[in-house]
């Protein structure tokens, strides 16, 4: 990347000439009118300077690098297993150090909240009995897990790896959904990391960001804290195996914490113990850092059909001998028609106001909710409470009249399957697309780990982006891709000129 | 280690020295396309895929086994071993192998291994085989060898001499003392015809194991069956000899299992070893001239054993048994 003197570049001219700021969408580079952020000038005027050919040179280093370093996820077609690298952007996305702050006290509120709800829905159940959440919605959801109730949970954490994900709206930051099984992506952003450090080696220190790489070291020792015993605990990273869309994060996240990566059928219980078959005999495991969910861990206890635990494992878990990170039935508090109770949640537990905001959702279960849903179905968002990966959604404006149509029936079928949000303004940042800088609509999952006595937010996450412009839909399987987020450390501002206006 | 990683890094050491094998004896063949009567390439043809435990990709209608390779053209024959990926033995179907298996033990792997591995796997995938074959028919070959030898040559300058390393040394010298084996036996079955057709050449057996130049150093430029044959089943010198491979694959065991080397010795070993006093005994000076075909058999099913062995004793063994840590 050439070197200039800095000068920001306001939309709609020079590089930003095919930039068009629309008034309804936050923009993360640029105000309303057109001036730049003062958070971002600095990453803007190197891409003002830069030529396309540049641009497209960075971008091509960067996908080559994710290529041959085989960072892909798993797409299962019909009849085979195919490998895609996930589209990466190589303009960052910037979040002032003030921003940051906002987003991780908000994240650790939720988290803090959530624990305690666990804990308490799978014990006394002091807050179904005050009502603060539908007894039915939470006894009655799948991710329910009766074989949780009574069980002491080590530390009480339930939930040790958590990726929230966070929209920005012109009303600020909200969060769109909590990821408390086995929330994935963090690797990715790792690799952005890595990808767009050695694409933009001085623009990079020169921004003073703050680090993302020791991730994998505190996950790690989050994961030793929780262990039964203090003395050299032995983890293990269980994945579903090489057909799992997430298996590239399951090997690297092991290979970074030097732990072993074990399937199902490395595992054996031995006198109570959960043991992984080794070269030498068998190795006993303390804690297991399972990314697979619930239902498969332990055929006796789970489903009978699985392959992918081994039968014993809960029994283990049970009496102490293993910790699982996450704790089984963690997923209740994930569940799309809780999510609309966490404030009332947060209020109960910690006697505080949420932080970060929720987006307003209308639960179909609730008759004047399936009403408001089904006649504003154009306007709206409709999601299963089950659903994942953007799979089984309707995004109202974007469907055809036939597909409301045939959603409709679904909704009214089983209207408790189904949650409806307004169809968000998620907010836009700059992405190189066809050898220009347009802006395209983002989401964020910052990741968060609770240990025995410490949280941790990671200053950084998995930015996600709908790269089809005009599309709100950012998940990989849907055609989204990813970029770097550039969390500025407190002295940092981005950038030394005070001011820019448009053209 | 883990029982599935071992097994892992064994198999991606078996199906990278596999790749690289059938790529050598292509590489020989199709050197000789230009000025070879056809007669003999078929026989060469036929040689590399009996040696290979492969049929004929086509064999036209009421046409035997050797009328197959006369009539079948080189493209075809030399195609099904490199990129068909119905071919489970081609060179791009074994290298897709042995990626599945690093991809597998990626935790375990130097970065520039894995991106070794996973880029040459990549340029052969996409590559035009029909284009690569109009410029030159052994282009593609030979750049797969480097690539395969680069990514041996990774191995060997990156990888910390743990068990991981030493189960993809011993996949890698099972494989090739498997293969080797069957080699010495096809290209002496092919010796042995006696219907007055000239077998194929001992000079050519030397070749495609690069010992020829070293053969005329060490003995003469007269190359018969009984030299060429002892020369690459006892020279400890030579890479691609039988006593090599075995000498590697007893250190490595030793290696992987240090209380292996005292009484009683692993099964691993002990199988290993036994191979190692067959490849002296059935070729030592004066016990007469060495029935090659009983020999040659009976090392094949040695080397299986050796394999079957590793796997029950290293992965494949009883959960009920064996010690805990």
């Amino acid at each position: 990347m050439s070197r200039t003197r800095p000068v920001a570049c306001p939309a709609g001219s020079g590089a930003f000439s095919s930039y068009d700021l629309d008034g309804a969408f936050y923009d993360e580079m640029f105000a309303p009118d057109g001036s730049v952020r003062s958070a971002a000038r600095r990453i803007n005027s190197v891409l003002a300077a830069a030529e396309p050919a540049e641009l497209r040179m960075v971008q091509d280093l960067v996908n080559r690098r994710f290529l041959h370093e085989g960072i892909t996820f798993t797409v299962l077609g019909d009849d085979k297993v195919s490998e895609q690298i996930i589209p990466i952007d190589c303009v960052p996305r910037i979040v002032a150090a003030d921003e940051w702050k906002h987003i991780e006290r908000g994240l650790k509120q939720r988290l803090r909240a959530l624990n305690l709800f666990l804990e308490d829905i799978y014990h006394r159940g002091q807050s179904i009995r005050d009502k603060v959440v539908p007894a039915d919605l939470v006894l009655g959801c799948p991710q329910y897990r009766t074989e949780m109730r009574g069980l002491k949970v080590p530390h009480g954490v339930y939930v040790a790896v958590c990726g929230t994900d966070v929209v920005r709206t012109s009303d600020g930051f909200a969060v769109l959904e909590d990821n408390l099984r086995v929330p994935s992506g963090v690797s990715y952003m790792l690799a952005c990391r890595t990808a767009m450090k050695g694409a933009f080696p001085s623009v990079y220190r020169e921004h003073g960001v703050r680090e993302v790489s020791e991730y994998p070291e505190r996950l790690h020792a989050t994961l030793a804290s929780l262990a039964p015993s203090a003395e050299d605990p032995r983890a293990a990273l269980l994945t579903p195996g090489r057909c799992n869309s997430a298996y590239y994060e399951h090997a690297f996240l092991a290979g970074e914490m030097g732990i072993d990566l074990v399937e199902g059928r490395d595992l054996v219980m031995r006198d109570g113990f959960l043991c992984a078959r080794s070269i030498a005999g068998m190795r006993r495991i303390d804690v297991l850092y399972r990314r697979i969910d619930d239902d498969f861990l332990d055929p006796v206890t789970f489903r009978s059909d699985s392959l992918l635990g081994v039968a014993g494992l809960f029994h283990a878990y049970r009496v102490g001998n293993l910790v699982l990170a996450n704790a089984p039935g963690t997923g209740v508090a994930d569940d799309k028609s809780l999510y609309a109770y966490v404030p009332q949640i947060i209020r109960y537990f910690l006697d505080e106001e949420p932080i970060l905001a929720n987006v307003e959702t209308h639960l179909c279960r609730e008759p004047d909710a399936l009403s408001y849903t089904l006649a504003n179905l154009k306007e709206l968002v409709v999601k299963e409470v089950g659903g994942s990966g953007g799979y089984g959604m309707l995004v109202g404006p974007h469907a055809s009249a036939q597909e409301r149509s045939e959603y409709a029936d679904r909704i009214r079928a089983n209207p408790a399957n189904f949650i409806a949000q307004p169809t968000l303004a998620l907010s836009r940042a700059g992405c190189f697309v066809d050898g220009r800088i347009e802006p395209r609509h983002v989401d964020l999952r910052p990741f968060v780990l609770q240990g025995r006595r410490e949280m941790h937010v990671v200053p950084g996450g998995l930015c996600r982006v709908a790269l089809r412009r005009g599309s709100l839909v950012v998940n990989s399987s849907q055609g989204g891709g990813c970029k770097d987020l550039w969390v500025l450390a407190e002295a940092n501002r981005g950038g030394e000129d005070d001011a820019c206006s448009p053209a | 280690m883990l029982a599935s990683v071992a097994a892992d890094f064994y198999w991606l050491g078996r199906y990278a020295e596999r790749a690289e094998q059938t790529a050598r004896l292509l590489r020989h063949q199709l050197a000789r396309l230009p000025d070879t009567p056809a007669v003999e390439l078929a026989r060469g043809w036929r040689a590399i895929y009996q040696s290979l435990g492969q049929a004929p990709p086509a064999q036209p209608q009421g046409a035997g086994e050797a009328e197959a390779f006369l009539e079948v053209d080189a493209y075809t024959l030399a195609g099904s071993l490199i990129e068909e990926t119905a071919n489970p033995g081609s060179v791009l179907a074994c290298w897709d192998a042995a990626r599945e298996n690093g991809r597998r033990v990626r935790p375990h792997l130097p970065l520039r291994m894995w991106t070794s591995l996973n880029q040459g796997f990549l340029w052969l995938r996409d590559s035009d085989f029909a284009t690569a074959w109009a410029a030159s028919p052994a282009a593609l070959v030979n750049e797969s060898i480097d690539r395969l030898r680069f990514f041996a040559g990774v191995v060997e300058a990156m990888m910390p001499r743990d068990d991981g390393w030493r189960f993809l040394e011993l996949g890698r010298f099972v494989e090739r003392l498997q293969h080797q084996v069957a080699l010495l036996d096809t290209w002496r079955a092919s010796s042995d015809v006696e219907d007055g057709t000239p077998g194929l050449r001992w000079a050519d057996l030397l070749r495609v194991c690069s010992a020829y130049e070293f053969f005329c150093r060490t003995h003469s430029m007269t190359v018969d069956r009984d030299a060429a044959l002892v020369f690459l089943i006892r020279n400890p010198a030579l890479p691609r000899s039988l006593r090599f491979a075995v000498q590697r694959i007893d250190a490595l065991l030793v290696g992987i299992d240090p209380g292996g080397a005292r009484y009683p010795l692993a099964a691993p070993h002990r199988a290993a070893l036994r191979i190692g006093a067959a490849l002296e005994v059935s070729t030592a000076r004066g016990q007469g001239r060495p029935q090659w075909e009983a020999v040659l058999q009976s090392l094949a099913a040695q080397c299986r054993t050796l394999h079957d062995f590793a796997i029950a004793t290293y992965v494949d063994y009883s959960a009920a048994g064996g010690p805990s840590s």
